[in-house]
């Protein structure tokens, strides 16, 4: 077989080689241009921390505010994307007073102007309106979270 | 319905991708024997057959278990194991082990056809590591020690890696790879906030206490011992990348890069003190003329592969890629960096970055943190392992024995590769059902 018969054909099989590899681009492409995504536009960011909110929206905020113990009472917490409830210092809301409440007791979660709350393994459990929740519960104004002794109420 | 619909369009690129997939393969193959004259391999026919019915078999089965998954993992992890195949068939010509291997790997790539498939219809809900993480860590070590059994372990290559049992070998760290990926993504995912916002102060600083850091801190170790043990520093460092890798997706914290690499500086300096194999990969790679005809040989023989390579190769079945030991395994790459040249090597490359954007994509789109750390893990074994080698063989970093995925040969590699494939179309399945967000946050129970 000439060489030069076989120098083309090589380059045919890496014209078909990149041929794919523009084709997958394009398929990318195409899906994260978002006519592809149906998924719910999920949050782009690390597991820890989710995207704040979209810049300039005049959404309103949640807020948890405490309730009860008397003493407490009055201590707004703003919730952004995602917060964690618990008695450790580095919690979005810090419960320190609590000594019912574990170090990361649980997660409120802002999601698409949604809030929930879930338990994240706490001691003394977590309750929605006086019932314990065992998942991920969808929360709404007026709402009262109990963890520990502290009873939060949402707000926006 | 928007999910049926956008489900069919990722299966029909799958399909048409696997098209040009098939022709890439069987023309390869076409060329390798075209090289010694004008005639068509007698064997071609089977070949096509069997190139398309396994990739048929993988797309139908992606279409009935994981309907909505992502349309181009697949067709490029074919991609890589075709040129991969048609390199080791290449290679049978020049006689040695060759011959047999390309016969042992057609089959190695239909059981891992069969792997990936299994593990799409077994594992239907990525759950089920979540909730076996600990079993999923004994295991892992469990694989990891097995190499050192007595009369089971074998040494090969200067690494003890191997197990045999009876006519069959295998690398046991391929399924500790699986494995412990599992048992990471679980365990951070569910201690990721005690990681990042710690529970000890120390000054204005939370740092996490050893409680939550030790049981990882633990398997990782324990990981990296028995790997430096088995001397198989390739694997031992691919888990240490995966875990810094892994632990900051989870926390967002620099300190636990800075961390890791200052462990990794301290770990690598007492290997080279400790170690003979680990002082001869690092001569190696400073100097390999120091011993042309010796240690140097196969990294020297490796650039005069790609170096007569040129840009555009020499043409396949026209190199002589068998020069370079282990030119099927190991230099996988080089052998295809002189047939196909620099455009051809930089095609492979490609592939690898598409397959690990991919990867992280499915990362990205997912709600729930296991299974985003799970797919950040994957993609980053993936990803990493191709640059240990890659960079290994072109003298970027001291070489490493690691194969390339999917494209070296080996049965254990490319099974529990396409086994992690699987496990990504899942997890990309599952995110492109739009779970609702309640469920998707979730965290272990």
């Amino acid at each position: 077989m000439s060489d030069s018969i076989l120098t083309v054909l090589k380059f045919c099989l890496l014209a078909l080689l990149y041929l794919f590899l523009l084709r997958v681009v394009l398929i990318v492409a195409r899906e994260l241009r978002g006519s592809g995504s149906i998924a719910a536009p999920a949050p782009r960011a690390p597991v820890a921390a989710p995207a704040p909110p979209a810049r300039g929206s005049k959404r309103k905020e949640w807020r948890l505010v405490v309730v009860a113990p008397e003493t407490e009472r009055g201590h707004s917490y703003p919730i952004d994307g995602d917060a964690t409830i618990g008695r450790g210092g580095g919690c979005a809301v810090a419960l320190g007073f609590d000594t019912f409440v574990s170090q990361v007791h649980a997660r409120a979660i802002d999601r698409e102007g949604t809030l929930w709350v879930e338990d994240a393994g706490s001691t003394n459990g977590t309750l929605v309106n006086g019932n314990r929740i065992t998942e991920t519960t969808k929360l709404r104004k007026g709402d009262r979270v109990q963890v520990g002794e502290t009873v939060l109420e949402v707000q926006r | 319905m928007a999910v049926a619909s956008f489900a069919r369009s990722r299966r029909r690129a799958e399909l048409s991708l696997g098209l040009l997939v098939v022709a890439v393969t069987v023309g390869g193959y076409i060329l390798v024997a075209l090289a010694n004259g004008p005639k068509l391999p007698p064997n071609v026919a089977i070949l096509l057959a069997w190139v398309f019915g396994l990739y048929a078999v993988a797309h139908l089965a992606v279409r009935r278990f994981a309907p909505a998954a992502d349309g181009t993992l697949l067709p490029i992890a074919a991609m890589l194991n075709g040129i991969g195949f048609v390199m080791i068939a290449r290679l049978a010509g020049a006689g040695r082990d060759y011959p047999q291997q390309a016969r042992a790997q057609s089959v190695w790539v239909a059981i891992g056809i069969v792997a990936f498939v299994v593990t799409l219809i077994v594992v239907r809900d990525v759950r089920i590591f979540e909730r076996y993480r600990y079993i999923a860590l004994l295991l892992g070590i469990g694989f990891m020690l097995l190499p050192l059994v007595p009369v089971i372990g074998q040494s090969k290559g200067g690494g003890r890696l191997w197990v045999g049992l009876g006519p069959v070998n295998f690398e046991p760290n391929e399924v500790s790879k699986v494995l412990l990926v599992a048992f990471f993504a679980a365990y951070l995912s569910e201690k990721r906030e005690l990681l990042t916002q710690g529970r000890i102060r120390i000054g204005r600083w939370f740092v996490p206490s050893p409680r939550d850091l030790g049981p990882l801190l633990l398997a990782w170790g324990m990981s990296l011992l028995v790997l430096a043990y088995e001397q198989d520093i390739g694997t031992s460092l691919l888990f240490f990348g995966v875990f810094a890798a892994m632990l900051y997706i989870t926390t967002r914290r620099a300190a636990y890069i800075v961390g890791t690499v200052v462990l990794l500086v301290v770990g690598a300096l007492v290997a080279y003190k400790a170690f003979g194999h680990v002082r001869v990969r690092v001569e190696n790679w400073t100097n390999p003329w120091a011993h042309p005809n010796g240690s140097g040989l196969q990294p020297i023989q490796g650039w005069y592969a790609l170096g007569s390579g040129g840009v555009a190769g020499t043409g396949l079945g026209l190199g002589r890629p068998w020069l370079v030991p282990l030119a099927s395994t190991d230099y996988m790459f080089t052998s295809i960096g002189e047939e196909l040249g620099l455009v051809g090597s930089i095609g492979v490359i490609a592939l690898f970055m598409l397959f690990v954007g991919s990867a992280f994509r499915i990362a990205v789109d997912t709600v729930r943190p296991f299974n985003k750390l799970f797919a950040a893990g994957i993609a980053t074994i993936i990803g990493m392992q191709t640059f240990l080698i890659i960079g290994g063989v072109t003298r970027v970093i001291p070489l490493t024995g690691i194969s390339l995925p999917f494209v070296s040969y080996g049965g254990s590699s490319l099974i529990a590769n396409f086994v992690l494939l699987a496990i990504l179309m899942r997890l990309s399945d599952d995110s492109a059902r739009a779970e609702p967000p309640a469920g998707a946050l979730a965290g272990a129970p």
